[in-house]
C-alpha cells in the first residue's frame, strides 16, 4: 500500500514538476526566439554591413609615395636629389616617460652624441629626431640594444639633397611640412597630414611633377594598429624628372662674385627666355630644411640680410639710370625727339611751373647733349627734360609693354610685379595727383617706379630682339614635357632702326672712351652693350642735399649707399646673354656690378664655344 | 523500496550478454559524446580565439580531464550518499563569498577573485552551481512536502548569495545567482501565494534598488539600452562581436581566418565572447549546429531527470538543466547585444577552469540520478 502511495505521489510530482518545467520554458522561448532572430538578423539580414564594417576595422590604406623627381641640368649634373636618411626618433608625448631608454641610448649606442635637451623642446613636435645620418657601427650598436628600446625607433627614410648646397637655394628652393597655406594640396588625400611639400622655388612650382602620384598600399591591422600583412599594392605613378635651363659655371660664377655681398644677378638667353643663372645672396643650405643635413641653414652674419629672400625676383629696386635707353626709344618713336635733338646740360633741370630744381649725378653737368651722349654718359638733366614732355601717361604704357608693372611669369614662386607708377596708381596707393616732378624722376628710373632685376633682364631682352621678349623660363622639361620658348609680348615700334639707336649708345657706354662703363672696355674683347645704374635711396634732389659733403656724410651709414645696377647683353652682334646685376649699396654701377656681367658673358661665350 | 514495478521488463533484463563496459562507465552515451563533441570543438575554438596560443589550450585540456575524471567519479555515486554533503555545501558556497569580500585577489578592480597562488578562481562561478543544488537537498532532505518556512529559508538562503555578489560588485553575477537559486524553488513546488507576495514585494522595493545601483552599473544598463551611444566606450564591446558575428554569415569565414577575432577586435575573445569567434569563424551554420548539440544535451537531461527514482534527483536534474541552458542563453545573448554584459561564460567552451570543472561536476550529478544498466 505504501509503494503504491508512493507511486501514486511520485506520479504527482513529476506532473507538477513537469507542469513547472513548462512554465520556466515559456519564459525562457521568448530569450531563445530573441536570440534565434538577433542571429539571423545579424548573420543573414545585416550581413554584409558587418562584413564592411569589420573590414573597415581591420584594413588601412597607406599611401604609398614615389621618391622625389630629380632636379638636373642639361649636361646631367645633378640639382636635387634624393638621399637615404637613417635616423632615429621617438614620439614627443612619451619622451618624459622613457627617460631610462634614453640613457641607454646615449650612453651605450651614440657616447659620441651631444643629448637632446628636453626641456627646450617644442611641444608640437611628433617626432624626436634624437641622432640623424646614423653611421655603420652606430646602426649596429643599434639594432644590439633594440629590443630594451622599444620607445626608440629607427626610420630609413628618402631626404632630398642638393649636392651644391647653397649655389640653386633661390632656384629650386625647400621641401617643407604640409601647413594649412599649402590649401591646393592640403585638402588632397594624395597628401597625408605630415607630407613634405615644395616650399617655394622649383619644388614649389613643379611639385606635381617632381611628386608623382602615389600608389596605394592596402595593409591589414590588429585592434592595436600593428601591421599584419599587406593584402595590395598600387604602385606610385613615377614622378618626373626636371630639366632646367641653368648654367652650372654661369651659375657658380654669379655666386662666387656675389659672396659676402647682398645682391642679385640674373642671366638669361634673349633668344629663349631661358634663364641661366639666378643668383640672390645671401643665400641659404636647403638641405639643412630639407633635414638631409645638419646644421644652420645660413650663417649668424646674414641674419639681418633676410637670406631667403630671393632679391632677383622678389626685390622691388629703382632701375636707375638703366631706364634711360627705354625712356630714349620712347622719346623717338614719340618723336618728342630725335637722334640730334640737342638738349643743354646744366647740371640741373627746372620745372618751369614751379621752379623746382632737379639735379643731374654730374654737378657741373655734361654740357650740349643728344640721346647717344645721354645714354653713355648717362645725364640725367638730358632724361628730365624728355621725360617731362612726355607725361607719365606715355611712360607708363610704354614702359609696361616691356614688362613693367607686371610678372614676367618665370616658374619660381613669389615674384612681385613691382610699382610702373601711374596717375592713379599715386592717387591710390600715395593719395596725391600726379606732379611733373614726379615723371620727371621716373625719367631717370627713381621716385616711385621700382623693378626686379628679373624684369629689367626681361625688358631689356626687348632691345635685343627688336620688341619680342620670352617669357623666361626655368624649367626647358618636366619628364616628357617639354616647355618650348614662349612669347611673352611683343614691342611694336614705328621705326626699326630706333632700336639701333638705343642699341648703339648703350655699346658705346663701354667702347666710348666717356661712357660710365669704359672700365670694361677691352680692345679685342667680346664686345657687349650695357647701362649702367646707380639707385639712389638718398636722392640727390633732395633740397636738403645738394652738397657734395653733406651726401658724404650720408654714405657712412652703408645702408644708406646707393645700389650698383648693371644691365647689359652680349655679345655684340648676335647677342646671347642678357646679364642684370644689383648689389645692394653697392654704389658704383660701373666699378662694381659691371665687372660681374662681363665675366658672366665672356664666361658664357666660353662655354657654348667648349660645348660646340 | 523501489518506485518501479518490480514487473518492468527493463529492470528484470538479464544481464548477461547486455552488459557494456562503456556504457556503464558513461551510463548515458549520447550526453557523454555530446558534452564531447562540444569540449572538443570548445579546445578547437580556444586556439583560434586565444591567438593560436597551443599553451591556453593544453592548460584548459588539463582542467577538462579533471573535470571529466570528477565527473565519472560523482556519476557512479549514489545521489543519497552526497545528498547531505552538498545541502551543507551551501556554507561552503557562503564562506567563499565572503573570503572573497574581505580577502579580494590583488590586482582586479572589483573583489570577485580568490587567488591561491596556484590557481585563481571566482566564488561566484561555483556558487551558480552549488546553490541550486543545496537548495535542491535542503527542500528534499526528508519525504515530507516542504513547509511556508522551508520556502522562505530557501529564499532567503538565495537572496544571501546573491546580495554577496552583489557587493563584490556584479550586479549581473547577483541576478544570475538569485535566478540559480529560484528556479529550484519554483520547480520544487513554491505555492503560488508565495510567488504572488514576492512580487509584490520586488514591485516596491525595485525603485530603493535601482537608487543603491553604482554609476557604472546604471552607466552598463543604459549602454545596453542604447550601444551606439558610445562605440569606443562600454558598447564597443558589444559592436566589435556583433560585427564578427554578422561578418561571418552564414558560412563563416572559415577556421583560424575571423579577421575580427585573429586581429583581437574582439575583446575577451577566448573567455566571454568566444561566440562570436564561434560566429564569425564558422558563421550561421556553425551555431546552428552548436546549438543543436547543446540542445541534445539539454535534451538528455531532462530525459534523465524524468526518469529519476525520487524527488531530489528529479529536482537536481531539472534545475541544473534550466540553469544550464540559461547560462548558454546568457552568454549568447550577451555576446550578440540583447542583454548587458555579464561575467558569463559560454559554458564548457569559453576558457576557464572554475566554469570547466564546475559544470562538469553538475553533468556529475545528473548522470549519477540515472541508474547503470547492471
Amino acid at each position: 500500500m505504501k509503494v503504491v502511495q508512493d507511486l501514486k505521489r511520485d506520479e504527482r510530482e513529476i506532473e507538477s514538476l513537469k507542469g513547472r518545467s513548462k512554465v520556466v520554458f515559456v519564459f525562457i522561448i521568448f530569450l531563445i526566439l530573441a536570440g534565434i532572430f538577433k542571429i539571423i538578423q545579424l548573420t543573414v539580414l545585416d550581413q554584409n554591413e558587418y562584413i564592411t564594417e569589420s573590414d573597415k576595422n581591420r584594413i588601412i590604406n597607406l599611401p604609398l609615395f614615389p621618391s622625389r623627381g630629380l632636379i638636373q641640368l642639361e649636361d646631367g649634373t645633378i640639382v636635387a636629389e634624393n638621399i637615404v636618411h637613417q635616423g632615429i626618433f621617438i614620439r614627443r608625448n612619451i619622451i618624459e616617460a622613457s627617460n631610462d631608454q634614453l640613457e641607454v641610448l646615449y650612453n651605450k649606442i651614440l657616447p659620441d652624441r651631444s643629448k637632446i635637451n628636453l626641456t627646450t623642446l617644442d611641444p608640437s613636435l611628433e617626432k624626436v629626431w634624437l641622432a640623424n645620418d646614423l653611421n655603420e657601427i652606430e646602426l649596429s650598436k643599434y639594432e644590439l640594444y633594440k629590443n630594451s628600446l622599444p620607445d626608440i625607433k629607427l626610420e630609413t627614410s628618402l631626404r632630398r639633397f642638393l649636392p651644391h648646397k647653397n649655389l640653386f637655394s633661390h632656384v629650386v628652393g625647400h621641401l617643407g611640412r604640409i601647413t594649412r597655406e599649402d590649401e591646393i594640396y592640403f585638402t588632397s588625400e594624395k597628401y597625408p597630414l605630415d607630407s613634405l611639400i615644395g616650399k617655394v622655388g622649383i619644388e614649389r612650382v613643379y611639385e606635381k611633377p617632381l611628386r608623382g602620384l602615389p600608389g596605394k598600399s592596402q595593409v591589414e591591422v590588429d585592434v592595436f594598429g600593428n601591421k599584419i600583412r599587406q593584402l595590395k599594392r598600387d604602385l606610385p605613378m613615377r614622378p618626373f624628372n626636371i630639366t632646367l635651363t641653368l648654367d652650372l659655371e654661369l651659375q657658380s660664377l654669379a655666386r662666387k662674385e656675389l659672396a659676402n655681398r647682398r645682391g642679385a644677378v640674373i642671366a638669361l638667353d634673349p633668344n629663349t627666355g631661358y634663364v641661366k643663372a639666378l643668383v640672390s645672396s645671401p643665400d641659404y643650405n636647403p638641405n639643412i630644411l630639407n633635414g638631409s643635413e645638419q646644421g644652420q641653414s645660413f650663417d649668424n652674419v646674414f641674419e639681418n640680410q633676410a637670406p631667403f629672400f630671393n632679391r632677383a625676383i622678389s626685390g622691388a629696386y629703382p632701375p636707375a639710370s638703366t631706364i634711360k635707353p627705354f625712356i630714349g626709344l620712347l622719346g623717338l618713336e614719340e618723336g618728342v625727339v630725335t637722334p640730334k635733338t640737342i638738349i643743354e646740360d646744366k647740371g640741373f633741370f627746372q620745372i618751369k611751373e614751379d621752379g623746382r630744381k632737379y639735379r643731374g649725378w654730374k654737378e657741373e653737368g655734361h654740357g650740349k647733349v643728344n640721346l647717344n651722349k645721354a645714354i653713355v654718359e648717362s645725364s640725367d638733366v638730358y632724361f628730365y627734360e624728355l621725360s617731362s614732355q612726355l607725361t607719365i601717361d606715355r611712360i607708363s604704357n610704354f614702359l609696361s609693354q616691356f614688362g613693367f608693372g607686371s610678372i614676367t611669369k618665370i616658374d619660381l614662386f613669389n615674384e612681385t610685379k613691382s610699382i610702373l607708377p601711374t596717375r592713379n596708381w599715386k592717387l591710390g596707393n600715395i593719395g596725391e595727383s600726379w606732379f611733373v616732378g614726379d615723371t620727371v624722376n621716373i625719367g631717370i628710373g627713381q621716385g616711385y617706379i621700382t623693378s626686379t632685376p628679373l624684369q629689367l633682364a626681361v625688358a631689356l631682352s626687348a632691345i635685343v630682339n627688336k620688341g619680342k621678349i620670352y617669357k623666361p623660363q626655368l624649367v626647358i622639361n618636366s619628364g616628357p614635357r617639354v616647355y618650348t620658348p614662349e612669347v611673352l609680348m611683343e614691342v611694336q615700334i614705328a621705326e626699326d632702326k630706333y632700336w639701333q639707336v638705343i642699341e648703339d649708345a648703350m655699346i658705346s657706354v663701354i667702347s666710348s672712351w666717356n661712357g660710365t662703363a669704359h672700365n670694361l672696355y677691352k680692345a679685342n674683347g667680346i664686345k657687349i652693350a650695357g647701362k649702367t645704374g646707380t639707385a639712389q635711396i638718398k636722392s640727390l634732389t633732395d633740397q636738403d642735399l645738394t652738397v657734395r659733403e653733406e651726401y658724404e656724410g650720408v654714405r657712412e651709414n652703408i645702408k644708406n649707399r646707393d645700389h650698383a645696377l648693371f644691365a647689359s647683353y652680349g655679345p655684340i652682334p648676335n647677342p646671347n646673354l642678357v646679364v642684370v646685376v644689383i648689389i645692394e649699396n653697392g654704389e658704383s654701377g660701373s666699378a662694381v656690378a659691371a665687372p660681374i656681367a662681363q665675366q658672366l658673358i665672356e664666361e658664357y661665350q666660353l662655354n657654348i664655344h667648349n660645348n660646340e | 523500496m523501489s518506485n518501479r514495478n518490480p514487473l518492468d521488463y527493463t529492470i528484470n533484463k538479464p544481464i548477461t550478454g547486455s552488459f557494456n563496459p562503456f556504457l556503464y562507465v558513461v551510463k548515458d552515451s549520447i550526453l557523454f559524446f555530446s558534452l564531447s563533441l562540444i569540449l572538443s570543438f570548445g579546445l578547437f575554438m580556444l586556439y583560434s580565439a586565444s591567438g593560436q596560443s597551443l599553451n591556453m589550450v593544453f592548460r584548459q585540456l588539463t582542467y577538462i580531464f579533471g573535470g571529466l575524471i570528477l565527473m565519472m567519479v560523482i556519476a557512479h555515486l549514489r545521489p543519497s550518499s552526497y545528498k547531505n554533503l552538498l545541502m551543507h555545501s551551501y556554507w561552503l558556497g557562503i564562506l567563499l563569498l565572503v573570503y572573497v569580500l574581505i580577502f579580494p585577489a590583488k590586482g582586479y578592480e572589483t573583489s570577485r577573485w580568490i587567488d591561491f597562488g596556484f590557481f585563481s578562481f571566482q566564488p561566484s562561478e561555483i556558487i551558480r552551481l552549488i546553490l541550486p543544488l543545496s537548495l535542491v537537498a535542503y527542500l528534499c532532505r526528508t519525504e515530507k512536502k516542504p513547509q511556508l518556512s522551508d520556502w522562505l529559508q530557501t529564499s532567503v538562503a538565495s537572496f544571501i548569495c546573491a546580495y554577496l555578489v552583489y557587493k563584490q560588485p556584479d550586479l549581473g553575477t547577483a541576478i544570475i545567482v538569485l535566478t540559480s537559486g529560484l528556479i529550484p524553488i519554483y520547480l520544487a513546488g513554491l505555492p503560488t501565494r508565495i510567488i504572488m507576495s514576492y512580487l509584490g514585494l520586488a514591485t516596491i522595493v525595485s525603485p530603493f534598488i535601482w537608487s543603491s545601483l553604482r554609476d557604472y552599473q546604471k552607466q552598463r544598463v543604459l549602454t545596453f539600452l542604447d550601444p551606439d551611444v558610445d562605440p569606443l566606450g562600454t558598447g564597443w564591446n558589444i559592436a566589435q562581436s556583433q560585427t564578427a558575428i554578422g561578418s561571418g554569415g552564414i558560412y563563416g569565414k572559415g577556421y583560424l581566418e575571423g579577421t575580427q577575432s585573429q586581429l583581437d577586435f574582439i575583446p575577451e575573445s577566448h573567455s566571454d565572447f568566444i561566440f562570436s569567434v564561434i560566429g564569425e569563424e564558422f558563421g550561421l551554420l556553425g551555431i546552428t549546429l552548436l546549438f543543436i548539440v547543446y540542445g541534445i544535451v539539454i535534451w538528455r537531461i531532462f530525459k534523465i531527470g524524468f526518469s529519476s527514482e525520487t524527488a531530489f534527483e528529479r529536482l537536481a536534474c531539472c534545475s541544473l538543466g534550466f540553469i544550464f541552458l540559461l547560462f548558454i542563453l546568457i552568454n549568447v545573448l550577451m555576446v550578440i547585444g540583447i542583454i548587458p554584459v555579464v561575467g558569463v561564460p559560454l559554458p564548457l567552451i569559453s576558457q576557464g577552469g572554475t566554469s570547466i570543472v564546475v559544470h562538469l561536476m553538475a553533468f556529475g550529478v545528473i548522470l549519477s540520478t540515472k541508474k547503470s544498466r547492471l
